[in-house]
């Protein structure tokens, strides 16, 4: 989230699209409730009346997978409406920008510029920027960049800034509004309820209540979930919400904001740690073979020409000492070589790449940490038939979770499989201490309240002994790549044994000097402005610099940042600054610059995050922006207001227009992978850039077999794959069964009855469930023609104490996004008949 | 102690089921532990009726909103409404059911001798019976909800409160939640939702249960203007003295009201499980059928 749940309760609007918000993060009711205590206005959308939608001010229904088409027309109906909050648009993003004279958007093929046909990909090119001018690095002794040239920092040649040509005018037919403004207007009203299948009179409702928020004083919040980010095309289906966001205004302000409502309690922790095959911890680009294979290449590749992220250099440096402490040296490119490098193929390492490696036989041997992929990834039959391959499997969790048991599954036959699959008991949230990071990106330190069952263990003990282990073996027995396992830094013990304190140490960043984590010994930074690229600090995960900064007390959780319970509630807007830790730097609304105009005066006082006072900046919240600046006799002063509001981009201007993706400049509708339905938006099926559609193990279905579309779903009485939640016989009991949501109409014409148990079937597999049949989900009507949508809770498989169903996922298709690979769950097709 | 009330918002519940598995776990009532032995009934409203180990369920019915897509999606809770002119306290010839300082209908469940008059005086058909569907001929116990006295007792709120994440449930001072209920009711109102109420207020004399319904009664399974049946009031005056006078005259007492046909008159009727028709047993009259499909219970 760039804001935090506490924040709901400022918006204006509410729009929930593509989440189930209230089923499936109950905590985000109890304030949603307070927005619309204060006389906020709710907007559902979702292709089923929720649990959610009955709580709505307004319910607006979508086919799956069509949200571009519907934000699109959005973006479209707040341009000819002149509803965009011109102020903000014009000064903190980049409309005014021109744009390479050669881009291009080809609505008869479906393909921007730069479209490669033998690689698939695009040359991203034509989508930058026409440059005005060119600056370099100041770096000496003097300069702003003086820091480049100090001792113990790495060589590298520092980026040029090439400082675009714009027109504040935004009449130049280059510039990014021009653009975005000609390639919106195909979205209009009818085109849009065309292909979501929604009335129009019910879509400009939605569209002027929400659009009401462009009103500088307002502010309007979007929360999201798997709806949206679960297609083909998701990466683009969050960039499209944003471009809204800065369109009206939204992003910064308290109550507005792009809201991600993660599922699993500790899934922002995840993600910020890297559990992606590009990413490094922070949200840095882990080193590659094809572009970043030194330490200076990654200086040259990674580091901006402007904006916070020139600081890039001390990131990775300092989180080079923390992996090999004392001996990553400047001499040795602080260990960069020892860092695996992600090879040319990386995609096939991710996870839907994993199960075709494993079915080649190229990948023998799997970890599944605290996932469940034999049940919760997608077309899992292929998956367990995949893992049947390997040498052997190592499952750490908490129950004994269909991908430990891949072999018991009723359509495999154990006699013929040869894995040997281990089985790691996994110690409770509630039986280790440690920290949790909501969605809010709040770090919470929780004390361990019980010691594990019997032998189960927690996640970093199992690290530990398996690292100590892997190191004894490489000691004795030598090996390849040696080097970068004993050369890591492994020393978070406390009395002997390890412990999440010192890794908080680690995680918070230190002076190398003073600090030895075999004394107890520890000199911690402030947080992350304090980092140096010369190897005098340490630090596992920028972004979490100042969580854990106390050193008079470091073994001591309660007495740090992540630990602290006060209630100040500076601006009566929720912040709530003393309670934990919010990353980055406790900031709560991310980009709170834009929470007031150009001279620093907030759009809207009661909703003051900072202002600028005529000699200072005076806040509730943390700047996110150069409040203040050092000088060279290390005196402090303010720095007066100016545009750049977004300064983790290069340009500190917001990209309306981006080259950060990599299949589209602008978010552009596509059909999910499998359709009842033809693109009438452009000339493309699907989008160019689909990921893993060209497997064979996806079996596309067509809609002549399979006219139904599908989408998957979670209900709040059980979690995830169930694992957890259906050994809770309390939970079990309030839902036993697994059933499929289906209108009425589509169940007279099945000859479907409420409770019948039936077939749903496509080209992967198919499960036998009970139907729900409901008013609450309607037929649409897409390009004239009806089409009949179910939704599929998948909760079940074959294993645990209480009760037992059918993989639902053993029928969605395993094709992903080309810029996060995350699989299309949310809208594929089947058919259903009665079992 | 002033009375309280537990304050059920209608129109704030998501219908998340967490006060069920709340109320369970707090009162340590067991859930069905036999592998896929629980039927679905094609509705969320799981289980669907209180039983012998429930005592709150959240009931969902789905009405016509007159509008192009969604319905008036109703979620409803069905627990006790500790009356003040409480039925089971008046026809309990035990002295087992009784109001607590704060107005909560609870019982001393060492008292219960199993009679299960309560349930068939109940006009809202709640207490429900221990070892009632037990063929071995164990003990028969109430069980309902008591209002988690021991929470209460210690300034907690009940459990199905205090797990409330939307802020659906309230608990307080009985005239506060009135207070609430009325001004959310008067919210609605404006929001349009006209058939929009609070129950509970006057409802037997007050409830210590307020209700905001949002959409009509109906929609809830309550009945509107809820009575003591005469009969209870009568049984009621020939019990309590009785119970007074000691086990020998509660059986015989007992005798009296069964040979009168007072108080339970629950075995009377009949539920014909594959027609889903409830049966009239003296007269074989249908007297009422339950619409499954409709998602009725």
């Amino acid at each position: 989230m760039t804001g935090h749940y506490c924040d709901f309760k400022n918006a204006d609007v509410i729009l929930t699209c593509g989440s189930n918000n209230l089923e499936n993060h109950p905590v985000s009711s109890k304030w949603v409730q307070r927005a619309l205590d204060k006389g906020a206005t709710w907007i559902v959308v979702d292709p089923r009346f929720t649990r959610t939608a009955a709580q709505a001010d307004i319910y607006c229904p979508i086919r799956s997978g069509t949200d571009i088409a519907f934000y699109g027309g959005l973006i479209n109906y707040i341009i000819e409406n002149d509803l965009w909050q011109h102020e903000y648009v014009l000064n903190y993003t980049n409309a005014s920008y021109l744009i390479n004279p050669d881009y291009n958007f080809d609505v008869s093929t479906g393909l921007f510029s730069g479209w490669d046909p033998t690689t698939k990909k695009y040359d991203t090119t034509t989508w930058g920027y026409q440059t005005e001018s060119e600056s370099t690095w100041d770096t000496s002794s003097t300069g702003t960049y003086s820091w480049v040239s100090q001792e113990g920092v790495p060589e590298f040649t520092p980026p040029t800034l090439k400082t675009p040509k714009k027109d504040p005018t935004l009449e130049d037919p280059n510039c990014v509004w021009q653009i975005m403004k000609n390639h919106y207007s195909r979205y209009t009203i009818d085109k849009v309820c065309e292909v979501c299948g929604m009335d129009p009179d019910t879509l400009e409702l939605v569209y002027k209540t929400y659009a009401s928020t462009g009103d500088p004083a307002k502010s309007g919040t979007i929360l999201y979930a798997l709806g949206q980010t679960q297609h083909h095309y998701g990466s683009e289906n969050t960039r499209i919400m944003c471009m809204v966001q800065l369109l009206l205004g939204n992003a910064g302000m308290a109550g507005g904001g792009v809201n991600a409502l993660r599922g699993e309690p500790n899934v922002q922790g995840a993600t910020d740690m890297a559990m992606m095959v590009y990413d490094l911890p922070g949200y840095l680009h882990w080193p590659t073979v094809a572009s970043t294979p030194t330490l200076r290449a990654w200086c040259e590749h990674e580091t901006y020409s402007d904006g916070y992220y020139t600081n890039k250099p001390k990131f990775m440096v300092s989180f080079l000492k923390e992996w090999f402490g004392d001996n990553a040296t400047v001499g040795n490119d602080y260990g960069y070589d020892w860092l695996p490098k992600v090879p040319k193929n990386g995609d096939d390492y991710t996870t839907i790449g994993t199960f075709e490696l494993m079915n080649k036989d190229i990948m023998k041997g799997y970890f599944a940490w605290g996932q469940n992929p034999a049940a919760s990834d997608p077309n899992t039959s292929f998956n367990r038939r995949a893992m049947a391959h390997l040498d052997w499997l190592v499952v750490a969790d908490w129950t004994e979770t269909a991908t430990a048991t891949f072999w018991k599954a009723p359509d495999m036959d154990a006699s013929q499989i040869n894995t040997e699959v281990y089985f790691l008991p996994a110690a409770l949230i509630y039986e280790k201490s440690g920290t949790i990071l909501n969605s809010g990106r709040w770090l919470q330190w929780r004390q361990k309240a019980v010691e594990p069952v019997d032998q189960a263990k927690p996640d970093y003990e199992m690290c530990d002994l398996l690292y100590r282990a892997i190191a004894d073996l490489y000691r004795k027995e030598g090996g390849k790549c040696s080097e970068q396992i004993l050369n890591t830094k492994w020393d978070y013990y406390v009395d002997g044994k390890i412990d999440p304190r010192p890794v908080s140490w680690a995680l918070n960043g230190y002076n190398v000097e003073g600090t030895d984590f075999s004394k107890g010994k520890v000199s911690l930074l402030n947080g992350f402005a304090n980092l140096k690229a010369d190897g005098s600090t340490a630090n596992g995960i920028w972004i979490y610099g100042g969580y854990y900064n106390n050193s008079d007390a470091p073994l001591d959780p309660a007495q740090q940042p992540v630990g602290r319970r006060g209630h100040d509630d500076p601006g009566n807007l929720g912040l709530y600054p003393k309670w934990a830790f919010s990353w980055p730097a406790n900031r709560r609304i991310i980009y709170n610059r834009a929470s007031a105009d150009l001279r620093g005066q907030p759009w809207n006082e009661d909703k003051m995050l900072v202002k600028w006072d005529g000699s200072k900046w005076v806040t509730n919240d943390v700047p996110d922006f150069a409040a203040n600046k050092t000088n060279a006799d290390g005196t402090t002063e303010p720095i007066p207001p100016n545009n750049k509001a977004f300064f983790m981009k290069w340009e500190q201007n917001a990209n309306l227009m981006t080259t950060g993706m990599k299949d589209a400049p602008l978010p552009e509708f596509y059909e999910p992978f499998e359709s009842p339905v033809k693109n009438t938006l452009n000339g493309s099926q699907n989008s160019p850039m689909i990921k893993y559609a060209e497997n064979e193990s996806v079996k596309k279905g067509d809609a002549s077999q399979y006219p139904i579309v599908a989408t998957t779903y979670s209900i709040t009485e059980h979690w995830q794959t169930g694992a957890q939640t259906r050994m809770c016989p309390a939970l079990d009991e309030i839902a036993p069964q697994q059933f499929i949501e289906m209108s009425e109409e589509l169940a007279a014409e099945k000859g479907i009855k409420n409770n019948d148990d039936v077939r749903v079937f496509n080209n992967r597999g198919s499960v036998k469930v009970k139907a729900l049949v409901t008013k609450r989900i309607r037929p649409f009507t897409i390009n004239g023609q009806t089409v009949h949508q179910i939704g599929m809770i998948h909760h079940w498989d074959w294993t645990n104490m209480f009760s037992t169903g059918d993989v639902v996922n053993d029928l969605t298709p395993n094709v992903g996004d080309p810029n996060s690979y995350i699989p299309e769950y949310k809208a594929f097709l089947v058919d259903v008949e009665k079992a | 102690m002033t009375e309280q009330a537990i304050l059920f918002d209608s129109s704030r519940c998501s219908g998340c089921k967490a006060c069920q598995v709340a109320c369970k776990t707090w009162n340590s009532l067991p859930s069905p532990l036999e592998k896929n032995s629980q039927e679905w009934n094609g509705s969320l409203q799981c289980p669907p009726d209180l039983g012998s180990n429930t005592r709150l369920i959240i009931t969902f019915n789905e009405g016509d909103n007159g509008k192009k897509y969604g319905v008036n999606w109703a979620f409803g809770r069905r627990s006790c409404m500790h009356c003040t002119n409480a039925a089971c306290v008046n026809v309990c010839p035990s002295g087992c059911l009784y109001h607590d300082e704060y107005g909560m209908v609870t019982y001393d469940a060492e008292k219960c001798i199993g009679c299960q008059y309560c349930r068939s005086a109940c006009p809202f058909d709640v207490p429900r019976h221990k070892g009632s569907d037990d063929i071995l001929g164990g003990s028969v116990v109430i069980n309902k909800c008591t209002g988690c006295p021991d929470r209460v007792a210690h300034g907690r709120k009940p459990a199905c409160v205090t797990t409330c994440q939307p802020g659906a449930l309230d608990f307080g001072d009985r005239d506060d939640m009135i207070a609430i209920a009325e001004e959310r009711v008067a919210l609605l109102h404006k929001k349009g939702f006209d058939k929009a109420r609070v129950y509970g207020k006057d409802e037997m004399d007050g409830c210590h249960v307020i209700y905001v319904l949002k959409y009509g009664i109906e929609q809830y399974e309550l009945p509107e203007n809820p009575k003591i049946m005469g009969s209870v009031n009568a049984s009621s005056k020939v019990m309590k003295p009785l119970t007074a006078l000691g086990f020998v005259a509660v059986i015989a007492g007992l005798a009296v009201c069964y040979i009168s046909g007072i108080g339970y008159h629950r075995d009377t009727m009949r539920y014909d499980e594959k027609k889903h028709d409830v049966i009239d047993v003296d007269t074989g009259e249908v007297i009422k059928h339950i619409d499954k499909e409709a998602g009725e219970r």
